[in-house]
């Protein structure tokens, strides 16, 4: 690894990772980026792919995730991946998404560079569109970084409140805002060969003295396994299926989570063909049976059962809570199951990627017991 | 009087080794309850783990999925799929607080009717033990 420092002029942090972002777009090595713009006329920050330096105007801090990144990188390179290297700005999350994607087929890391931001966490897309506040939030999430205040806390998203590591890993370079004083300085750290020749010509000053990186990371990683284990001792409470179909009770199954989850890549999905369709006979013999029978009647058996296809590689986005028109806290349910069902086969999603996903690995001593366990 | 409790138990029995096991059984006139309906399916990997939770819904108290044994599947991993497949689907259910034993995966050859006509005993007793599947819909 090297690090390195990107000076940051006039307390414009936009302005600098800007500068730097357009001089390695400028400097021939990658033909485009990948970063989160606003574009006119939208309030919100997309993935916007930029291919001509001038149309950079990124906002990497910008705390609002209201498309799965990685699907969109999946998008640019299942068909067929670039033939020469771009750039993709993700936030950790995102990475990880992306890897279990690589995994599954549906996108490819030939000639992508992973460029990973220290993400403090992101607002509701409706939360950011709206901001209630003077401050932009972009503002508020620079001042929650250099710990002046903590207001941004209270506007978080609830999966990013409980991050599992809001630091990148396997990225190409990383721009670290934890260790330092953003307003100051960035730190830019190269991961790989093809990161360290990226940044080998940009105006980068090199390497701080000390270990504060080392140090503020270890801390951030810290705080949020902290806050997640309370969150998941707290919510061991929704047990028994009584209490989750009351959990799912406002689900009108519009499959909205399905869409926003970038782990959900089936092209026709299970809920979405006839196979649990049924003729109208056996409607009326459920009504029968009970006296009632409450209709649409697949929500629950949509939600266990889209659980039960992508829980494995669930990286805890958080992008279905936020797609759910009926505002289910559906993280609630999905965090505790990740952590259960992901520790039961010992994977990690999105860590390793050439860790292969449990669903097609055996074990030799699996064979010897089946059943009950 | 009370009748005693005859669960509903459906099995979905894999074509090339499974389904003829139980064919087998019948064949030799081995004995065993009459409670479980079978589903033939092509290979015990087509069983997606919704299928399962739709019969659970449905009415049946217990599911039993049956494969070739590691090694035997006609196409190659189906049955390694679906012994993980189960794997997780009972860690959800547990999670849920579903009993899990109402789903169980068996690796059946088409030589061992014996093997699964004492499967099917066994698996029909515990339902016996275990009551009525409370999550369905479609039983008084």
């Amino acid at each position: 690894m090297t690090q390195k420092v990107l000076k940051v002029k006039d307390n414009d942090v936009l302005g600098s990772t800007n500068e730097f972002l357009r001089h390695l777009l400028s400097s021939g090595k990658i033909q485009a980026l990948l970063v989160p713009q606003s574009i006119p006329s939208k309030k919100v920050v997309y993935p916007v792919l930029i291919a001509d330096p001038k149309k950079l105007h990124a906002d990497i801090i910008a705390p609002v995730l209201p498309v799965a990144t990685a699907t969109v990188v999946s998008k640019i390179t299942k068909v067929q991946p670039p033939s020469k290297p771009i750039g993709v700005v993700l936030r950790s999350c995102q990475i990880r998404a992306l890897i279990e994607l690589v995994k599954l087929n549906q996108a490819s890391l030939t000639n992508i560079v992973l460029i990973g931001v220290d993400c403090p966490g992101t607002f509701p897309i409706n939360t950011y569109a709206g901001f209630p506040e003077k401050k932009t939030p972009t503002h508020f999430i620079i001042d929650a970084i250099t710990k002046k205040t903590n207001d941004a806390e209270q506007y978080l998203r609830s999966a990013c409140k409980v991050c599992k590591d809001p630091i990148p890993t396997n990225a190409d370079i990383i721009l670290g805002f934890y260790g330092t004083d953003i307003e100051k300085e960035i730190i830019v750290e190269a991961h790989s060969e093809i990161g360290k020749d990226l940044l080998k010509d940009l105006p980068l000053e090199d390497e701080k003295e000390g270990n504060a990186r080392e140090k503020a990371v270890k801390e951030i990683r810290e705080e949020k396994d902290k806050k997640r284990a309370m969150f998941l001792k707290e919510k061991e409470g929704i047990k028994g299926i009584e209490k989750v179909a009351e959990f799912f009770d406002k689900c009108v199954n519009c499959h909205n989570c399905r869409q926003a989850c970038p782990i959900c890549y089936c092209k026709e999905c299970l809920f979405d063909s006839s196979v649990f369709d049924a003729e109208a006979y056996k409607f009326i013999r459920r009504a029968e049976n009970k006296g009632l029978f409450k209709m649409p009647s697949d929500a629950l058996l949509f939600q266990l059962g889209r659980m039960n296809h992508m829980i494995l590689s669930c990286v805890e986005c958080g992008l279905c809570e936020q797609a759910c028109p009926n505002t289910i806290p559906l993280m609630e349910v999905f965090i505790p199951a990740a952590e259960n069902a992901q520790k039961e086969f010992e994977y990690h999603p999105g860590k390793d990627k050439t860790e292969k996903v449990p669903m097609i690995v055996y074990r030799e001593d699996e064979f010897l017991e089946v059943g009950e366990k | 009087m009370s009748k005693e409790f005859e669960p509903n138990i459906l099995g979905f029995l894999c074509n090339w080794c499974s389904y003829a096991g139980a064919d087998l059984a019948g064949t030799s006139r081995m004995k065993y309850p009459s409670n479980l309906k079978s589903i033939r399916v092509m290979c015990s990997g087509r069983v997606d783990p919704s299928f399962v939770l739709e019969a659970l819904r449905k009415g049946v108290d217990g599911v039993l999925i049956a494969g070739c044994h590691p090694g035997d599947c006609h196409y190659q991993s189906g049955n390694y799929k679906t012994n993980r497949r189960i794997k997780l689907l009972k860690k959800l259910l547990m999670e849920l607080g579903v009993e899990p034993q109402r789903v169980r995966f068996e690796y059946v050859s088409a030589s061992e009717g014996q093997k699964f006509a004492s499967i099917v005993t066994e698996f029909v007793a515990e339902m016996k033990k275990l009551g009525p599947n409370p999550i369905t819909v479609d039983k008084k």
